[in-house]
């Protein structure tokens, strides 16, 4: 019986998710999401409700009669269930609701505040679920049947980054890899030795400067909690520091998005300065999140930065314990410093990446799952509604302003219905291809000139152009699924993270490592942001 | 009035009254029983935060680390105590680990203290740059403690 009222709040859970499926299956709900504008959502809740909702309360049942065994399923499936099943409804009720509401409010608001507080302080479903979870944890506190699910957190996060691995080419992650390599080596070894200096300056004992040039310079509190033992950092030191690095963290995560927004950095540029400047590994990817939660091209990049950090941590660990064995004549095994220390994730993430390029999502002539195919095909079709927009547009001369190759484009997009080669080369796969790409080429040209103000048109017409570029690139169904599972893999990883994020822990800031460490991270994000402005122009991605 | 003292003390300026007080109190009174505690906060698990790269056997490599420090740490606040005060020597020394006030509640029932000392508490010196202390801040809040006690408790000024 205890057994079963220890279920209770996961089987209350379950029912709640498996009612509101059934509501939303109804269509009563339909209004109220097209208010929301998550209309387009309503087929992924009523799956994703039904689907947890039955899980939790069979779970929770199995729980109820059974005693909780050392199996895999009871470790990580039925003792967190609870925890995940709670993480997942605030997930769900973040994206579904106050994410929308924050925008509707931001919106109403703007006559009167003069700017969206929505974009302003880059409130998004991420940074509203850490939000939620800090908050959480602060006031009621995570609820014991939460507890070991709140755990998985970490776990969860790494299968987002595992998943991403699919996302990347070669030449993406070659160019994006060399340009991390130089950044974040130089950063992370600057900002090393520059708390290592000012630790020397400041006659402050090498243990705290140990700990915490390893906390502003690698990854934050990950690299404090690894680095800590190898320096024999003293209980206060580690406090200090990691209270120091969470409020520097959690300061960066809101200061990042909004900074990178007014210098109008492109994705490609924030997320190298988010992923050499950022502390903490997890705001690393909060933060690139906040800066684009739609498109996850700075996610890309920013998680490259974050990955090529993560390896330099055992090096790292490596140089601190020399340096610090040097004068107390500690020796630490190569397995211990190193091995130990090496994210084995990564490894995931590699493993992912070659799967994804010798084509095992895709066929391999695509690129990253998002390839372009201009056969013959009813589903690159524009609609008939936009066909007829073109018509109408090209009767009444609005394309008059394109250049002949634009217009033969537009021309005969109206003629074959969708972007295509030449019909009479339809046998020639190649010639065909060539031509349809060039067509689409033009086509997205026509959209620039339209977009830089060189041509007019009407509002109906570009959509219609959009669309008919949108229809011939094809998406891998694979590499989709593993995208929209990423995101709501990083979502629950982000919301449980904040969770661990106490104001106990925030409060602990204080002492020489605050003084240190704001100097040594106001240094390396300010640097950073001017040598990323200088140096990434623009790496292509898809 | 008391024969059984439980002393609260952490090495903090506040605590330093409370040791003050009761040590005093034992040198007026070879009888009284007094128990040094102090409590290794259980909060330092919490003190990993948003950390999701390390391992598991990172985490607790980092935790047997703050509890060998912790000990270490408290073994010389003991020994402080111990040359500050000459009748220290007659005292009992403990250590637990937990909840803070949950810990000083269950280790006066257990030991039948009945009477609980601490110190006051005292404005911090949180972003002083000369400021030390030992293990993590934390502040013993009477809405907590009060509704535990055993015994009374004195909070000496």
């Amino acid at each position: 019986m205890s057994q079963l009222k220890e279920q209770m709040p996961t089987i209350i859970m379950g029912g709640f998710l498996l009612v509101y499926g059934l509501i939303v299956q109804s269509g009563a709900l339909e209004p109220m999401a097209k208010y929301l504008h998550t209309h387009k959502t309503l087929d992924l809740q009523v799956t994703m409700t039904l689907v947890i909702g039955c899980i939790a309360i069979l779970g929770a049942f199995v729980n109820a009669v059974r005693k909780p065994g050392n199996s895999n399923l009871d470790t990580f499936i039925l003792q967190p269930l609870g925890g995940i099943v709670l993480i997942l409804l605030m997930a769900m009720a973040i994206r579904w609701y106050a994410e929308p509401l924050m925008k509707i409010v931001s919106k109403g608001l703007e006559p009167t505040l003069g700017f969206k507080i929505y974009k302003v302080l880059n409130l998004n479903y991420v940074v509203l679920g850490i939000l939620a979870g800090v908050l959480l944890t602060n006031t009621w506190g995570i609820p014991k049947f939460a507890g070991p699910g709140v755990k998985c957190a970490r776990f969860v996060l790494k299968m987002g980054v595992i998943m991403l691995g699919a996302r990347y080419s070669f030449a993406e992650l070659a160019k994006l890899g060399g340009y991390s390599v130089f950044l974040v080596g130089f950063f992370v070894l600057g900002t090393v030795f520059l708390v290592l200096w000012l630790g020397n300056i400041f006659k402050q004992p090498k243990s705290m400067t140990g700990v915490l040039s390893a906390g502003m310079g690698v990854c934050g509190v990950s690299a404090t909690v690894a680095v800590a033992p190898v320096v024999k950092a003293k209980s206060a030191e580690m406090a200090y520091t990691i209270g120091t690095i969470l409020t520097f963290g959690i300061v960066c995560m809101f200061v990042f998005p909004t900074v990178g927004k007014l210098a109008g950095m492109s994705p490609v540029q924030f997320g190298a300065w988010a992923g050499t400047g950022i502390l903490n590994s997890a705001q690393v990817a909060a933060a690139a999140l906040a800066f684009n939660a739609v498109d996850i091209e700075t996610l890309k990049v920013a998680e490259i930065f974050n990955i090529t950090r993560v390896l330099f941590l055992p090096i790292i660990v490596l140089v601190l314990a020399t340096w610090f064995g040097k004068e107390t004549g500690q020796k630490l095994s190569f397995k211990s410093v190193v091995i130990d220390k090496f994210p084995v994730f990564i490894i995931g993430f590699l493993i992912l990446f070659f799967m994804s390029s010798i084509g095992m999502f895709s066929p391999p002539s695509h690129y990253k799952g998002k390839y372009i195919d201009v056969s013959y095909n009813d589903r690159s079709q524009v609609t008939p509604e936009e066909l007829v927009t073109l018509q109408d547009a090209m009767a009444k001369s609005e394309f008059s302003g394109l250049k002949p190759e634009q217009l033969e484009a537009v021309t005969n997009l109206i003629e074959q219905h969708q972007i295509a080669g030449n019909y009479d080369e339809r046998n020639d796969k190649k010639a065909f291809d060539h031509v349809g790409r060039a067509r689409m080429t033009q086509l997205q040209g026509t959209l620039a000139a339209a977009k830089g103000k060189e041509i007019t048109l009407s509002p109906e017409v570009k959509s219609a152009l959009k669309h008919a570029v949108k229809q011939v690139k094809k998406k891998s169904k694979t590499v989709v699924t593993l995208t929209d599972f990423m995101i709501w893999f990083f979502a629950f990883g982000l919301i449980g993270l904040g969770m661990q994020i106490t104001k106990k822990a925030i409060f602990q800031a204080g002492g020489w490592p605050i003084v240190m460490g704001v100097i040594a991270g106001i240094t390396k994000a300010a640097l950073s942001f001017f040598v990323v402005l200088w140096l990434i122009k623009d790496v292509v991605l898809n | 009035m008391f024969n059984n003292v439980l002393l609260c003390t952490h090495g903090t300026d506040g605590a330093k009254k409370a040791e003050a007080f009761a040590f005093r109190k034992l040198e007026e009174d070879p009888e009284l029983k007094v128990t040094v505690l102090t409590v290794l906060d259980e909060d330092w698990r919490q003190m990993t935060g948003d950390d999701w790269l390390n391992s598991s056997k990172t985490h607790t490599t980092f935790l047997d680390h703050v509890e060998n420090q912790m000990n270490e740490e408290i073994a010389e606040e003991w020994q402080r105590i111990k040359t500050s005060y000459s009748s220290a020597e007659q005292a009992t020394f403990l250590q637990k680990t937990g909840n803070i006030a949950e810990t000083i509640t269950k280790a006066a029932t257990e030991l039948g203290c009945d009477l609980i000392v601490i110190g006051p508490w005292s404005k911090g010196k949180k972003f002083s740059i000369h400021s030390t202390h030992m293990g993590l801040r934390t502040t013993l809040r009477n809405k907590n403690l009060h509704p535990l006690l055993p015994c009374p408790l004195l909070i000496v000024p």
